[in-house]
């Protein structure tokens, strides 16, 4: 019908301002849906397509009689590619920088048949040149190492050797430079990793043979059965490790950022739909309220229920529709910006991007279903509405009622009639009421969710660099630290305490499974790592037992007191130790016990320190001590704890970003609910606010009331607002928390007061038009039109 | 003779500017004497509300003299005006315009604290006959009851004009004499000068004079010597 086109036109022209605002609070969800679930699908499928073309591993095995776990998988159906190579850790120096390198062994000529790299710069490794290296990506930026710059390695007897780089390369292994499962964060300045002709390794390593076999899978596909044929196989060759692509250390953590785009793609997108349909509900209300009259002559007229349904169904349809396809354009955009932000940022050499009419569609489908249900209830209402009723000149008089407030508290009634009108006009239109509260609680669940990983975080990485790991730097010796060396660091100027300690790669093992971490052995009396409960409060070190970080108890399905076999590549500690207790520890899940422990139970052979801790005093220069502790004799590596925290807060950076913009959407997702909810209410009472103008009533009395009761109904959606953030928060950050990282909630009570007052300000921000519109209202022509 | 609480002179109105402009009021020359009845009658569309409006200092008038109260409107601004309003008029319109959330005492309560008279709430319900019905909300009272709240809320801050547009307009005969009784009386008892808008000729019969309103210009003005008491007007 073209003339209910024409009114639809000039029904969307005259309140522009709220149709916009759910347009664009449609706009926000769908793009938020597109860009995150399609920068999720462009990130798996990047990785996915790197790790086929570089075969990344299935399964590595570290460890054991490597040819006879070879030979196993060779015959086995399923494995397309193996190969067996050398991988050991050795120290560094790069100028006068010492670090804790890792060598891989590769075959030279040709790229290997398991885990290649991706060649960046210069070539790949030549034949006939043993000191001729790649030097992966991320050491070869952090040091500005190009092709014929020189690195020192020192090999297995201590030796200086010579490398020299001819070319930058990236390793599926390597796109996070996490070291271990245990050290998912490495300062650049503390590891880099080497690829080296497989000879060349050996010799470095001081290995007869190669120590790991990487297993590609046919076509590069999980399979649970062979992985579980072949660990087994593994394990009775004695591999002191088994791991699986998805618990390789860099794409463990790199999969976590992955998976959290997934829960984003959907979580955050529902929570605008949401908004939007809450907003579209109530200005569609109003609406229809509005033109009772209209309705009935319509009706009538002849127009029949069907027609005019669709009438009103049609204003969700065009904001929906607006909004779900102006969304999902962005979605594209921005999930193309966003892989490509990301896959430079980790240095993927690979970045897919890829259109897909099914985000395209379902971002669609998701703002038109928005609109459409949230307009059908008021449409279906507008389409029931008797000719005769309608017809009326004005909705039947809502029926008044004493508030709550005034019911539980007798004294209110003794306050001013306009206050008394403010409170009561809360349950006036309860509907509108609620959607705003409920609007409210969707933006404070936005908010906290988002501060609540930054808290968390923050928190976390405060208690992990200040409570738990309380040394500024670690020293490393290759073999061993001895009183001398730990007395010069002492008589350094500058250091304020020294401890040895002890950190071996061990594997724990009870209830038949196995746990590969490391064992870090301290002083019973050590100053320089905090032991914090799970549970709350602190112990120290036991003697003859262990702490473990919390994820153990999982991982072995142990308790409290059950006894843990630990293995070291060099030997057994014996007895069996028990675990003493679980400790809540954000970063890693590490074993500890007293050094003492540690010789004890591998009669000397483990247990010997092979660095040492150290606290500075207070205002030393960093990189002086830098420079006074990696000259001191028998030191090979130092690791620097601010630096690493430093490149913790760089990894957060993205993620800051990220909650940054969030933030803004849950403002802006705030401000349009609000503004629609202020603007109807105020069109609902334009005649009772022209009556009170005409009365005498000051504009910014009346413009007072009308704030402080949004601000009611804002405040009235807070309490339960920052009770579901919070709750949501805590859920989302469980879903990230493994044995790689521990990410329980942490919530500063700062941030909601802070996210409260963020939504009052928004509030009283949406206040600005409604109360600009309270002025403008024409008292002449309200009356006017009332008296016609 | 009576002080003129109404001087209107060379009173123009114009909606709209270039060919959309509309002239509402023409040019209306106007004095009242305080104390009076007056009603303006004229047909839909004459300009009789807009004329009121101008008065009660809702809208400024377009050009001429308009002194209420002996308060020149064309001096003060919108602030200026609502004070004007606050202190000097009260308004009584078709359909009430109660706020629904408050009784109907409290209705009468929120005109009289704006302008300082909290104590004359409960006098005026009082005085249009509600008392204990004053606790009901506008849903529960009748029409007739919503217009005697609406009248008790016009005086609640003893203005010196009582404006009512088509104040019987939404209500049956029995209930449109009472009220209208009730505007004479409380008039005359407080002493105020009442100017009702209506098209209804009959309602005329009971003004001390009657201004008949056509195009935007006070066509006839006549006295009425024998006001009929309202109870007596038959529509």
């Amino acid at each position: 019908m073209k003339i209910l086109r024409r009114k639809l036109r000039r029904d969307l022209r005259r309140q522009r301002a709220q149709f916009l605002a759910i347009a664009v609070t449609i706009f926000l969800g769908v793009t938020l849906f597109g860009a995150s679930y399609d920068a999720y699908r462009n990130l798996e499928a990047s990785y996915e397509q790197a790790f086929v073309e570089l075969r990344f591993a299935n399964l590595t095995t570290t460890g054991g009689d490597t040819k006879a776990i070879a030979a196993a998988a060779r015959k086995a159906d399923g494995v397309a590619h193996l190969a067996t190579r050398v991988q050991a850790d050795i120290p560094f120096q790069v100028d006068d920088i010492k670090l804790t390198g890792r060598i891989v062994g590769m075959p030279t000529v040709e790229q290997p048949s398991v885990n290649r790299v991706e060649v960046e710069q210069g070539s790949y490794l030549p034949p006939a040149d043993s000191g001729g290296v790649l030097v992966e990506q991320h050491m070869a930026e952090n040091f500005e190492l190009d092709a014929g710059d020189e690195i020192t390695v020192l090999d297995a007897e201590g030796a200086s050797r010579q490398l020299r780089s001819v070319g930058t390369a990236a390793s599926p292994e390597y796109f996070w430079p996490a070291p271990s499962r245990q050290q998912v964060f490495a300062a650049p300045d503390d590891f880099g990793v080497l690829f080296v002709p497989e000879p060349t390794a050996r010799e470095l390593a001081g290995l007869a043979t190669a120590n790991q076999v990487v297993i590609y899978y046919d076509g590069g596909h999980e399979n649970q059965a062979l992985t579980d044929r072949l660990t087994r196989a593994a394990d009775s060759a004695g591999a002191d490790d088994v791991l699986t692509q998805a618990q390789q250390p860099s794409n463990s953590a790199l999969q976590q950022d992955v998976s959290g785009f997934e829960e984003l793609a959907i979580l955050f997108p529902m929570l605008f739909l949401s908004a939007a349909a809450l907003a579209t509900a109530v200005l569609m209300r109003r609406l229809v309220a509005a033109q009772r009259p209209t309705i009935g002559v319509l009706r009538a007229e002849g127009f029949s229920r069907a027609q005019l349904l669709r009438h009103y169904v049609s204003f969700g349809l065009i904001s929906g529709g607006l909004g779900g396809v102006l969304g999902a354009l962005a979605g594209v955009l921005l999930a193309g910006a966003v892989t490509s932000a990301y896959t430079s940022e980790l240095s993927i050499p690979l970045t897919v991007t890829e259109l897909r009419p099914a985000t395209i569609a379902v971002g669609i489908a998701f703002g038109v279903i928005t609109g459409l249900i949230a307009a059908g209830l008021p449409a279906r209402a507008a389409s029931r509405v008797a000719p005769a009723e309608a017809m009326r000149s004005f909705a039947p008089s809502a029926g008044g009622s004493i508030s709550l407030l005034e019911r539980l508290l007798p004294p209110a009634r003794r306050l001013p009639a306009r206050w008394r009108m403010t409170i009561r006009s809360l349950g006036r239109n309860r509907r509108r009421t609620l959607s705003t509260a409920t609007g409210v609680v969707l933006a404070l669940i936005l908010i906290l969710v988002s501060w609540g990983m930054v808290d968390t975080m923050q928190i976390l990485i405060d208690r992990q660099f200040e409570e738990i790991e309380r040394e500024d730097a670690e020293l490393s010796y290759q073999d061993g630290v001895s009183r001398s060396e730990l007395d010069a660091v002492r008589d350094t100027a500058g250091v304020e305490r020294a401890e040895p300690a002890l950190n071996a790669a061990v594997t724990l093992a009870a209830n038949g499974k196995r746990y590969q971490t490391a064992l870090v052995a301290l002083r019973e009396d050590t100053q320089m790592h905090g032991f914090l409960l799970e549970g709350g409060g602190t112990t120290s070190l036991p003697e003859n037992a262990l702490l473990a970080g919390e994820a153990l108890q999982g991982e072995l399905g142990i308790s409290e007191g059950d006894r843990v076999t630990v293995t070291a590549p060099e030997a057994d500690l014996d007895p069996k130790l028990p675990v003493q207790g679980f400790l809540a520890e954000p970063l890693g899940t590490l074993a500890y016990s007293t050094l003492a422990t540690a010789q004890r139970g591998s009669g000397g052979r483990v247990g010997k320190g092979n660095s040492a801790l150290v606290r500075f005093e207070s205002g030393v220069d960093r990189d002086e001590m830098r420079r006074r502790l990696s000259a001191l004799p028998g030191v090979s590596a130092y690791e620097d704890s601010q630096v690493i925290r430093a490149t913790v807060d760089e990894y957060l950076g993205l993620f800051y970003a990220f909650v940054g913009v969030m933030l803004l959407f849950g403002g802006a997702m705030a401000f349009a609910l609000i503004f629609n909810s202020m603007s109807s209410s105020i069109s609902e009472r334009r005649v009772e606010l022209a009556t009170l103008r005409a009365s005498g009533a000051p504009h910014m009395m009346l413009a007072r009331l009308v704030t402080v009761e949004n601000l009611i109904t804002v405040l009235l959606g807070i309490v339960p607002g920052l009770i579901a953030g919070y709750a949501a928060a805590a859920l989302f950050m469980a879903s990230f928390s493994n044995d790689q990282f521990s990410f329980a909630l942490e919530m500063r009570p700062s941030t909601l007061v802070l996210s409260a007052l963020a939504i009052v300000l928004v509030a009283l921000i949406s206040q600005i038009p409604g109360v600009r519109a309270l002025r403008r209202i024409n008292v002449a022509a309200v009356i006017r039109e009332r008296a016609s | 003779m009576a002080e003129s609480v109404i001087h209107l002179r060379g009173v123009r109105k114009t909606y709209g500017e270039g060919a959309a402009e509309v002239a509402a009021v023409r040019g209306v020359d106007l004095d009242v004497e305080a104390g009076s009845f007056v009603v303006l009658l004229g047909p839909s569309g004459s300009g009789k509300t807009t004329l009121l409006n101008l008065i009660g200092g809702i809208e400024p008038a377009t050009s001429g003299e308009i002194e209420v109260d002996g308060v020149d409107l064309a001096e003060l601004d919108e602030e200026g005006r609502t004070r004007f309003r606050r202190e000097s008029v009260g308004f009584i319109f078709q359909f009430f315009n109660l706020i629904p959330t408050l009784t109907g005492a409290e209705n009468v309560e929120l005109i009289a604290e704006l302008a300082g008279e909290e104590d004359r709430a409960a006098e005026m319900v009082e005085r249009v006959g509600l008392g204990e019905r004053g606790r009901h909300f506008p849903s529960q009272l009748s029409g007739g009851e919503q217009q005697r709240i609406a009248v008790a809320r016009a005086l609640a801050s003893r203005p010196r004009l009582l404006l009512g547009d088509e104040p019987t307009g939404a209500l049956d005969l029995e209930t449109g004499r009472n009220v209208l009784s009730l505007l004479r009386e409380v008039g005359a008892e407080l002493g105020q000068t009442v100017l009702l808008v209506t098209h209804n000729a009959v309602i005329a019969r009971m003004a001390d004079r009657v201004l008949q309103v056509r195009d935007g210009l006070i066509v006839s003005d006549e006295a009425n010597a024998t006001p009929l008491a309202a109870e007596q007007l038959e529509w």
